[in-house]
């Protein structure tokens, strides 16, 4: 039951201050408050114009912190409730610490909410952050062990860093080796927060809210050739039902009323790894069509990749995937049915000039496809800000507005298709994205997002047309940033977005290089789990746990062997003056040989028993020692000249007499 | 050894150990006290040749010696002195008590009360006595010779620390070595002996001595090797308090005075460690047991932790 030292309150308010500010951003107003006004009554408390609370204080304290816990976060029980509760008892704590142990709860709790900012962020500016906050929070442990009576500020921050720099290699050691266990329980993250990805609805205006975002949707590196621009299309969603309106994603049950689909005649296929960003919705991306599901996702419909749950974390997966096929030749009566589903009236003039053109095109698909085509390079243009479609949107959209964006085309076409009796359905996804030539991936963002069209020929299967790249190839072959980069409607929502993606030269170059740090970042920390075991079985081969017990073992083993060293070295510092120089390596070399000096004894009195050792040193140790009593005690500075030499000579004669020995004992 | 003074101290040790078989070291260290004018307290078991050593340390040194039994009911008049009415000259007179003369032996000084003890005090320190608003000079030189019981034994008063720091030694005798007892046995009485002890030194020859021994040179290494010692009984954590300022100049002038026993005209470090013990042993404690004196051992562990080279 010590009190700490006034320096060690101070500490505590720093390491204090260090783990709430990452959460500043979320807490509700009341909560921070609260964090700056208990330091500021621990400051008052400290500098002494305040007295430590009364125990009623606290208890009124603590009654009004749970009641604002209880009415803020009474809908949620979730991780923010639970960091909250935990950032208020921080927060509270921090008025009375006053004994050391006081102060070591509080400490440990701060290295608890240290931890929980990575349920936020999980950045490498974060990464580095918590290690400060470490720094902090074992300079305030080291505090606190401080005499009550020093008020030293410097000196556990010092400690503080050769502590953790010394435990670095542990920790990267445990990080590499230590076997990832799933979580015990999950914890349910804010839903809100999330981004969602794509919609399951494709009403005009839709994918234009995407366009405007640059977060990250997720990161490809291809193992090995990469497809060009025009190759990469994400598959995410199959929009077949259209209501005369808008089209939509059909419900859980009616895929599996359609069944699975077949891929036929694979030509190329390559393999890759995906990197999905988190977007609490299903549905995942494949480029084309995906050989195999891999272990937690299944296939939906259009053989299009979902996940079983929805992704609320960062997502790290594996796949082939087909670039020629032929997919699902024969289709059933059901799925014709269902992908030419249209409503019964509406649209009536498109229906009427798509019949006029499948006479024109002979009652050929792929002619009715190019006539349509035509019709949209002609005359259409592509924007983002289009003007609103109304109640017959695809009348409107091809007769009078002809201005829009993926989604007006792809879904007019697919109307159309289906009027005159081709099977077709709009698929959602994304197009192209950003090639970082430092590290060999792609980064797609939201803006990549885009909508085309697959039509059904007889024995061809589904064939992918992308109405788009009629009106606006540049779309396809280029990336969208710079397609865009002259529409004010582009990444209007994201402040710095010209910066951040515009520009030229030397900036993108660094943005690429950022992004790659980061990409590495995710892929060998946050998703290291998947890389371990690859990594361990590439470090020792076979895995074994023997194995990994001594790998473990085996740091701590060294790490302890050089404490131990240390500690008996005993590291004294180097002498400035030469005299005790020489006179110690002379004594450390005396030790070597056996005769250790103990503390108490006179240079004179060792020499006496370093003479009945090695008798003959006798002369050159007698003269040594009367010379250093000379010098040392009886005030003839004169003599230090004398001194060196006679300790010089005692350090060469040992020299020649361990030489000696050594023949001796070879004979 | 040309010093006559020296031959002369010489000749008063060996004196000295025709009458205490054995005890070279200890009647050295209460020699060295002596000359530098220092109280000593010599702390044993009854019967282990303490007072023979005070009666003798007297008559080498050629001073006049009183002897004063201390007792549970003794009081401070009893030591000091008292003034009495003479009707004849109608006038109060002051009768001396045994504190005035040159060396004062205080045989068991613990068993007395501690008003008794502290009477002592003033006499120790400042080489006077105040009686009835009279002050009385001591005569020159005076010491004080002190034994006491360990403090274990039944009927002690422990010295106050206080009363402690006023001598400048405390020294223990220990038990004879099994030859030297033995010729102790056939031997007979040593203390007929002491009757027979030379007288070795002046009064004026004491003084001599003193002040030779103040001017031993103390170089700075050696100066730096004590402040070391003091400075480690004040940090460490096995000693409750360290050893005060007084108590570093007390090392100082004994290990100056060792010095010149050696022969020596500047001190050495094994002259601050001969006098070590017996200069601070009774000035420190240990943290964990308030209570107890280990002196011996903490000025072991003093002696192990601090190095003499720096």
């Amino acid at each position: 039951m010590r009190q700490i030292s006034r320096a060690a309150v101070i500490w505590q308010l720093i390491a204090f201050a260090g783990v709430v500010i990452p959460h500043l951003a979320w807490l509700p107003f009341w909560l921070i408050g609260l964090c700056l006004a208990t330091p500021a009554v621990r400051l008052m408390i400290h500098t002494g114009r305040w007295p430590l609370p009364h125990w009623s204080v606290k208890l009124l304290l603590i009654l009004v912190v749970a009641a604002g816990l209880l009415l803020s976060f009474s809908r949620e029980t979730g991780m923010d409730a639970t960091v909250a509760l935990l950032v208020a008892g921080l927060a509270l704590k921090m008025v009375e610490i006053y004994h050391r142990r006081d102060a070591l709860v509080l400490l440990y709790v701060a290295l608890f909410v240290c931890a929980t900012a990575f349920l936020y962020h999980q950045s490498i500016a974060m990464a580095l952050y918590a290690l400060l906050n470490v720094v902090l929070v074992v300079a305030a442990l080291n505090s606190i062990y401080q005499d009550p009576l020093r008020t030293d500020l410097i000196r556990p921050l010092k400690r503080s860093l050769r502590l953790v720099s010394l435990s670095l290699p542990l920790m990267l050691v445990l990080f590499i080796l230590f076997p990832r266990i799933g979580p015990l329980w999950s914890v349910s993250m804010n839903q809100q927060r999330a981004l969602s990805g794509l919609s399951d609805t494709l009403a005009p205006g839709d994918i234009s809210q995407l366009t405007k975002s640059a977060e990250l949707a997720f990161r490809v590196r291809f193992d090995g050739e990469v497809p060009g621009p025009a190759q990469r299309y994400w598959r995410s969603l199959i929009y077949s039902e259209f209501d005369g309106r808008s089209w939509r994603v059909p419900g859980d049950y009616e895929h599996r009323y359609l069944g699975a689909e077949t891929l036929a005649q694979i030509r190329r296929s390559l393999s890759y790894e995906v990197v999905y960003e988190p977007s609490n919705r299903n549905w995942l991306v494949a480029l084309d069509q995906p050989l195999s599901a891999p272990q937690g996702m299944r296939f939906g419909p259009g053989q299009t990749l979902y996940s079983v749950r929805s992704v609320d974390r960062r997502l790290h997966y594996r796949l082939r995937s087909a670039l020629e096929y032929r997919l699902q030749p024969i289709l059933s009566e059901r799925e014709r049915s269902a992908y030419l589903q249209l409503p019964n009236e509406g649209n009536q003039r498109s229906r009427e000039v798509a019949e006029q053109w499948w006479q024109e095109a002979d009652q050929n698909p792929e002619r009715f496809v190019a006539i349509v085509l035509r019709q949209f390079s002609r005359s259409f243009t592509y924007t983002l800000t289009p003007p609103p479609l109304g109640q017959e949107p695809i009348d409107r959209f091809l007769f009078d507005t002809q201005q829009g964006f993926c989604g007006h085309y792809a879904g007019a076409l697919a109307f159309l298709l289906r009027s005159i009796g081709v099977p077709a359905r709009v698929v959602g996804g994304y197009q192209g994205g950003e090639w970082n030539p430092y590290e060999r991936y792609i980064t797609v963002r939201q803006y990549e997002a885009h909508a085309w069209v697959e039509y059904w020929i007889e024995n061809r299967g589904w064939v992918r047309i992308d109405p788009t790249a009629a009106v606006s190839p540049e779309r396809i072959v280029e990336t969208a940033d710079r397609v865009f980069a002259g529409d004010p409607a582009f990444l209007a929502d994201t402040p710095l977005a010209r910066w951040r993606f515009g520009g030229s030269g030397w900036l993108v170059d660094l943005r690429r290089q950022i992004e790659a740090l980061n990409f590495n970042w995710h892929r060998w920390v946050l998703n290291y789990q998947g890389q371990q075991m690859e990594l361990l079985a590439g470090l020792m081969g076979q895995v074994s746990m023997l194995k990994m017990v001594f790998a473990l073992l085996l740091p701590f083993a060294s790490v302890m062997l050089v404490m131990a060293w240390m500690q008996l070295k005993g590291r004294r510092a180097k002498p400035k003056d030469p005299i005790d120089r020489a006179l110690q390596r002379l004594i450390s070399r005396l030790e070597r040989l056996g005769i250790p000096r103990r503390t108490d004894e006179t240079l004179q009195r060792y020499a006496i028993r370093v003479v009945t050792e090695y008798p003959e040193l006798s002369a050159g140790m007698e003269s040594l020692a009367r010379q250093d009593e000379a010098v040392r005690y009886a005030g003839k500075s004169t003599q230090r000249r004398d001194l060196l030499a006679a300790i010089n000579d005692c350090y060469r004669a040992l020299r020649t007499v361990r030489r000696v020995d050594a023949e001796d004992r070879g004979k | 050894m040309s010093d006559p003074l020296l031959n002369a101290v010489e000749d008063a040790l060996n004196a000295l150990e025709r009458v205490l078989l054995g005890k070279r070291q200890q009647l050295r260290l209460a020699l060295t006290c002596m000359l530098s004018q220092g109280h000593l307290l010599i702390e044993d078991l009854p019967g282990m040749g303490k007072t023979t050593l005070a009666h003798g340390l007297a008559r080498v040194l050629g001073l006049e010696d009183h002897r004063v039994q201390f007792t549970s009911d003794m009081l401070p008049a009893d030591i000091i002195g008292v003034s009495v009415f003479e009707p004849a000259s109608g006038e109060f007179r002051f009768h001396a008590g045994p504190v005035f003369c040159q060396l004062l032996l205080a045989d068991e000084i613990n068993r007395t009360t501690p008003k008794t003890q502290s009477a002592l005090l003033e006499a120790m320190e400042e080489g006077q006595v105040t009686v009835d608003g009279h002050t009385y000079r001591l005569p020159k030189p005076f010491f004080v010779i002190a034994t006491q019981n360990p403090a274990t034994q039944y009927g002690t008063f422990p010295l106050p620390e206080s009363q402690l720091d006023r001598f400048l030694m405390r020294i223990s005798l220990g038990y004879p070595a099994p030859e030297v007892e033995r010729k102790l046995l056939l031997g007979g009485d040593t203390r007929s002996e002491l009757s027979t002890l030379p007288r070795c030194l002046t009064p004026n020859e004491l003084v001599e001595v003193q002040q030779r021994c103040a001017t031993i040179h103390a170089s700075s290494s050696v100066i730096d090797y004590l402040q070391r010692l003091v400075q480690f009984t004040r940090d460490s954590e096995l000693f409750s308090y360290g050893v005060s300022p007084r108590g570093a100049l007390a090392l100082l002038r004994c290990a100056r005075t060792w010095a010149w026993l050696e022969g020596r005209a500047h001190l050495v470090p094994e002259d601050i460690q001969q006098v070590l013990e017996p200069v601070i042993g009774h000035r420190i404690r240990t943290a964990e047991d308030i209570g107890s004196h280990a002196g011996t051992r903490l000025v072991n562990e003093l002696l192990a932790q601090v190095d003499v080279l720096g």
